[in-house]
């Protein structure tokens, strides 16, 4: 160890204290700066991502709500819309039967008179042949007025075994 | 087998030009006398030097390192720099208070940087480590002795000084050797192992000369050069850390 301390430490130290304020200034401000805006910026961008994440769970959460009350709503709709359907068969269908009904209770008013009309015709016809047979067979053993009520007394037994 | 002046004048290869190893009679290094209103100032030209080129290598360096930072994509000496500048503010974090930490992180990453810078400017050829000269280890240590009662005054005011009454009195002269030991054991530490260093690997250039050399006396030389960069790299973090921490207690309210 030759020649200490001399001069050299104090000029050692200005030398040291001059480098400090060249780094300082030209290079460790800008990086300490450089470094928490990097921090800040990193920061940022986490805060925003946990507000967006927030937000989609809110719309997320708000469609789902849309979502259930659409399905709600078109279940409404559909179940009215059945049941309406269903009154509608029902009383087309009542109205159906009694249409039926009625025409069935026509056609049946119908034919009976139909055949009460042809009953009395065939009657009549009966009658008519029955006289003229009989005139013809027993010729004028009888009055024809006499005749006619034992005929038609005849023609009413066998009516009543047609009918 | 050669003396250790002998191997250093041999590698002088500046001396016709500079003049800086030039040693007188008693073999002893010639000063550059500055005398200032009266005063005759001694300064050792070579270290002087030696310390003029650090400083212009650390400026282009961190200057380089930061000239285009890039907050998104950080690429080459930028993220070395910013692996140091992180590392240092950690140990600074961990000894202090972040806020008052703040200010000195500046000054401790120059000493890391330039005493890393310093040591291993000995290990070319011909030049020397500006740490292996005594009068700049003791001025960085200075430095950090400056800070720890600069800093401790100004967080704590006159009560600072209390530490050395404690436990009690009878402690004070304890306390005393504690407190300017500090600087001389960190400057001491320092500029043992650089100069050791530079010493060693003028012995190994002297002890193996010629065919020994060539025929593996360089082996030597090589390992201890490589354990000479990791010794370098350890002293630097060394000083820095200690001053960290000498700073760090000073700072803080009561332990110790």
């Amino acid at each position: 160890m030759e020649n200490f301390p001399n001069s050299s430490l104090i000029a050692q130290i200005i030398n040291f204290v001059l480098l400090v304020f060249l780094l300082k200034k030209f290079a460790f401000k800008p990086l300490g700066k450089m470094l928490s805006d990097r921090q800040k910026l990193i920061a940022d961008n986490i805060a925003t991502a946990e507000q967006e994440r927030e937000q989609a769970a809110l719309i997320k959460a708000e469609y789902e709500a849309e979502m259930q009350r659409t399905r709600e709503h078109a279940q409404e709709i559909i179940q009215k819309a059945t049941k309406a359907a269903e009154e509608k068969a029902a009383e087309v269908m009542e109205s159906a039967k009694d249409e039926a009904k009625r025409l069935k209770d026509a056609a049946l008013a119908e034919i009976r008179n139909e055949k009460e009309k042809a009953v009395v015709d065939m009657r009549d016809q009966a009658a008519s042949l029955a006289i003229l047979v009989a005139g013809k067979i027993i010729d004028q053993r009888l009055d024809e007025s006499m005749q006619r009520e034992m005929v038609q007394e005849f023609v009413k037994e066998a009516g009543d075994l047609l009918c | 087998m050669l003396s250790l002046h002998e191997v250093e004048s041999r590698l002088d290869l500046w001396g016709g030009v500079f003049k800086l190893w030039e040693r007188d009679s008693h073999n002893v290094e010639i000063m550059w006398n500055l005398n200032l209103a009266g005063i005759n100032l001694e300064f050792s030209m070579r270290t002087m030097v030696m310390t003029w080129i650090v400083m212009i290598l650390v400026v282009v360096f961190c200057v380089a390192a930061t000239r285009k930072l890039d907050m998104r994509r950080p690429g080459g000496l930028q993220n070395v720099m910013e692996i140091i500048f992180e590392m240092i503010r950690g140990q600074i974090n961990q000894a202090m208070d972040p806020q008052k930490g703040s200010s000195i992180i500046s000054i401790i990453m120059t000493f890391l940087i330039f005493i890393l810078f310093s040591n291993l400017l000995g290990l070319i050829p011909t030049l020397m480590s500006p740490t292996a000269n005594p009068n700049t280890a003791f001025a960085l240590s200075l430095t950090t002795f400056a800070l720890i009662w600069f800093y401790g005054i100004k967080y704590k005011g006159i009560r600072y000084f209390s530490h050395w009454f404690k436990p009690n009195i009878v402690f004070l002269p304890i306390n005393l050797i504690e407190e300017f030991v500090k600087p001389v054991t960190l400057a001491a530490r320092l500029f043992g192992n650089i100069y050791a260093g530079e010493v060693l690997i003028c012995t190994w250039l002297g002890m193996f000369t010629g065919w020994y050399y060539l025929t593996g006396g360089f082996i030597a030389e090589m390992i201890w050069l490589a354990f000479s960069v990791f010794v370098s790299v350890i002293q630097a973090y060394i000083f820095s850390v200690l001053s960290i921490n000498y700073i760090g207690s000073a700072m803080t309210t009561e332990d110790h």
